[in-house]
């Protein structure tokens, strides 16, 4: 006798992986374009607020094994940015305008210092305000070359904002480890491994990054100048860059900025061929910032909320302080100084990886962190695109939409 | 501006107008920071002027008047490194050539003044596809009859002055097969073409007060001809030049042009002929199209030439006026390159088959212009 076959899954039938990524990718895509269709905002804003309403908090369809999962597409889409925005470290221009350098770097020791002497201020631990102020001292790469992308933004105003970008990631990352030794010295590991740890993360990472330049430029020289191709080898790099970081322990968002700045600055030949993102970057970007919305956390913002508003407000005020000083100096027109601090404000994902990278050594000192700087992170990534957006505009750089 | 009393010049002087592109330096598409680099410029004290063009991507160098090429040679090239210099400040490159290889004329910016703001609203498209980059040679005119003359005759040198400059094969991103693409995106507009067949200044004034009349143009300003007369400067303005790659190249076709206006203006040795315009169009593209290469007629004469032939025969010709006027050296480097089939549009074909990219054409055309040559 034959068994009815019976082919209706159980009810509610099983949604898997597939469905919530899809659902991820749709809200994302479509946050972003009602948002900028209505109110005229950037579309990473969009992404952002999508992320929250799917995150663990509101409806909860992306939760922690989806972001595991979807960690390939969020590697990729930060890597080809900090490499983008490598490319943008451009030594010569520093070599013809030294007071650019010196504006640069003092922009990123403006915020460091403003944010350290604060939290001092307010009676933080030095360590704790130290790392702090490391953390807010990089603007978020994503979405300054995100929103200058979107923008079509072409001028003095974006060129600075990238490349002062660049500069205070790095030094972001250099100040981090400078505290490091001293981390481990509290939590009682021998002065070798506290001064070799940092070493190892830093150098071990900017030596990949040389070795991910070389390989890069040696094949494209072979490829030739095609976009396509190139983009291809570039993904191919980025995706081994990371796991080979991952693999062995060593900083993967330095390793990322240095192959940037290497491949610019080594490609004595000319062989690479400017990066386009294309369709490709733009699937990228939806799901790096839905994602990046998912995991915000803002069940601390009630008790921390006058301590990110005072860490917003001190990094805000220490570079523009910097910019101010140097800005007639570095060649920047009147009016400019103003513009440029806003469109620097942006914190982002990048800012969540510091803080998760120390959390993982060291785990209740990572909390005391979190709790410290992610509530302004929180509130900075949604603020943080409009204030790009806004300055990029004012500075009349901003492009036409693109035609239909 | 409607004053048309014609300022008369002394001698036979001459003074040049360079439009030139500003690029950027991680991707060499052009940039948008004119405003920037002319505020810096504004401080410095240079002879002649630096001033904005129609888009923000370019900035246009006039010299002040020189009778002496050498004179002519040397402002250019102190021009040219204060604006490398302050370019090099906000990480900017500076490029000869007629055209840009590869912008997306729909990026372009116009610059905020009040005139383009008009401009824009009148041509639309044309505006933006404008962005193109010309050299003007403006040669002295002892009297507006004599600018009537000159504007006539020289006519016949259009197709040299477009083969000897020509800088913009790549238009678009593509090769468009022309030595010169510049001169099709200005034909596009209405007044363009040629100073109508009058016989003196007096004419001309009752031609232009007539096209006032009708409302079709309302200053000089408004004709786009390849050859003007420029009564408030005392000046014939040649237009059809491309922006060479070279601060040299743009010094030598001034003298070019003042050699043939000062021969043609002491000896008289041809009068103005309607012909002229018959074979200017043929002309005009024969040299746009295949530059030295290229055929022209001469009305004159009634016959069909190699304009690079036609080229090195005028040379010989205006060399005693040359060498009265110094330029006799720069004459033949002129008449060298055409020999040995040199031209700066076969250069930046050149470098596209070397490098692989428009990218790279526009590094290395922008690297010439940054090097002395």
């Amino acid at each position: 006798m034959l068994e009815p076959f019976w082919f209706v899954p159980d009810w509610p039938p099983a949604l898997g992986e597939l469905v919530a990524f899809g659902t991820l990718l749709l809200a994302g895509l479509i946050g972003g374009e009602g948002l900028h269709r209505l109110l005229s905002l950037p579309r990473i804003t969009g992404y952002v607020l999508a992320g929250i309403a799917l995150g663990p908090e509101c409806l909860g369809v992306v939760r922690a094994p989806l972001l595991d999962e979807s960690r390939l597409i969020v590697d990729l889409a930060l890597g080809l940015i900090m490499f983008e925005l490598g490319a943008r470290f451009d030594a010569a221009w520093f070599a013809r305008n030294r007071w650019l350098f010196i504006a640069a770097l003092g922009e990123s020791l403006g915020a460091f210092f403003a944010i350290y002497a604060g939290l001092l201020w307010l009676g933080y631990t030095p360590l704790l305000a130290g790392c702090a102020a490391a953390v807010g001292t990089a603007t978020s790469p994503a979405v300054v070359l995100l929103v200058a992308h979107e923008q079509r933004a072409s001028g003095q105003i974006t060129e600075r904002m990238l490349l002062f970008t660049a500069v205070n990631c790095a030094t972001a990352f250099v100040a981090l480890m400078l505290f490091l030794p001293l981390l481990h010295l509290e939590h009682r590991a021998d002065w070798r491994s506290a001064l070799l740890h940092p070493m190892y993360l830093l150098f071990g990472a900017a030596l990949l990054g040389y070795l991910a330049c070389r390989l890069m430029l040696w094949l494209a020289r072979w490829l030739g100048k095609r976009e396509d191709r190139q983009f291809v080898l570039l993904v191919a790099a980025v995706i081994l860059l990371v796991g080979l970081a991952r693999a062995v322990e060593v900083t993967v968002v330095v390793a990322l900025l240095s192959f940037g700045m290497l491949a610019r600055n080594l490609d004595r030949d000319h062989v690479l061929v400017p990066l386009q993102f294309g369709y490709a970057g733009q699937l990228l970007f939806v799901v790096l910032f839905v994602i990046t919305g998912a995991s915000l956390d803002f069940s601390l913002l009630g008790p921390a909320a006058a301590v990110a508003a005072a860490f917003i407000v001190l990094r805000f005020l220490g570079k523009a302080a910097a910019i101010l000083a140097f800005a007639r100096l570095s060649g920047l027109r009147p009016g400019g100084a103003g513009l440029l601090s806003v469109a620097l404000l942006p914190m982002s994902g990048l800012a969540v990886i510091m803080v998760w990278d120390t959390a993982v050594l060291f785990p209740s000192f990572g909390m005391e962190l979190a709790a410290l700087v992610l509530s302004a992170v929180a509130i900075l990534e949604l603020f943080g695109p409009l204030a790009t957006q806004a300055a990029l505009r004012l500075a009349g750089e901003a492009g036409a939409e693109p035609p239909k | 501006m409607n004053d048309m009393t014609f300022k008369a010049s002394t001698g036979p002087s001459m003074g040049v107008e360079l439009e030139l592109q500003l690029v950027r330096a991680h991707d060499y598409d052009l940039a948008h920071e004119a405003g920037d680099l002319l505020v810096r410029l504004g401080k410095r004290k240079l002879k002649g002027e630096v001033k904005p063009e129609i888009t923000q991507s370019m900035i246009e160098l006039n010299t002040s008047v020189h009778l002496r090429h050498a004179g002519l040679r040397a402002e250019l090239e102190e021009m040219r490194e204060a604006v490398a210099a302050d370019a090099g400040m906000l990480n900017l490159r500076v490029s000869g050539g007629g055209a840009h290889p590869f912008h997306d004329w729909n990026d372009r910016r116009i610059y905020q003044t009040e005139r383009f703001e008009a401009f824009l609203e009148r041509y639309g498209y044309l505006a933006k596809q404008f962005t193109v980059f010309g050299q003007h040679v403006h040669l002295g005119c002892p009297d507006g009859d004599a600018a009537v003359y000159l504007v006539h005759v020289l006519t016949r040198y259009v197709p040299h002055f477009i083969a000897l400059s020509a800088a913009s094969p790549f238009y678009q991103g593509r090769d468009t097969s022309f030595q010169s693409s510049r001169l099709t995106a200005i034909s596009a507009f209405p007044l363009a073409g040629h100073m109508p067949f009058v016989p003196d200044w007096e004419a001309f004034v009752g031609y232009f007060r007539s096209m006032q009349e009708y409302g079709v143009a309302a200053s000089m300003k408004d004709f786009y001809w390849d050859i003007r007369p420029k009564p408030e400067y005392g000046t014939v303005e040649i237009r059809v030049f491309d922006t060479p790659l070279s601060v040299a190249r743009a010094a030598q076709l001034a003298a070019y042009a003042q050699a043939i206006a000062a021969w043609h203006l002491a000896e008289r040795p041809r009068q103005p002929a309607q012909e002229a315009y018959l074979v200017n169009g043929f002309n005009r593209f024969e040299a746009c199209r295949f530059g030295y290469r290229g055929e022209m007629i001469d009305a004159w004469e009634r016959r069909k030439k190699m304009i690079g032939e036609d080229i090195l025969d005028t040379v010989a010709m205006v060399m005693p006026h040359a060498r009265h006027l110094e330029c006799a050296e720069a004459l033949a480097q002129l008449a060298g390159d055409v020999r040995r089939d040199h031209c700066d549009a076969d250069w930046l074909r050149a470098r596209l088959s070397q490098a692989g990219s428009l990218a790279d054409v526009v590094r290395a055309a922008s690297d010439r212009w940054a090097a002395a040559d």
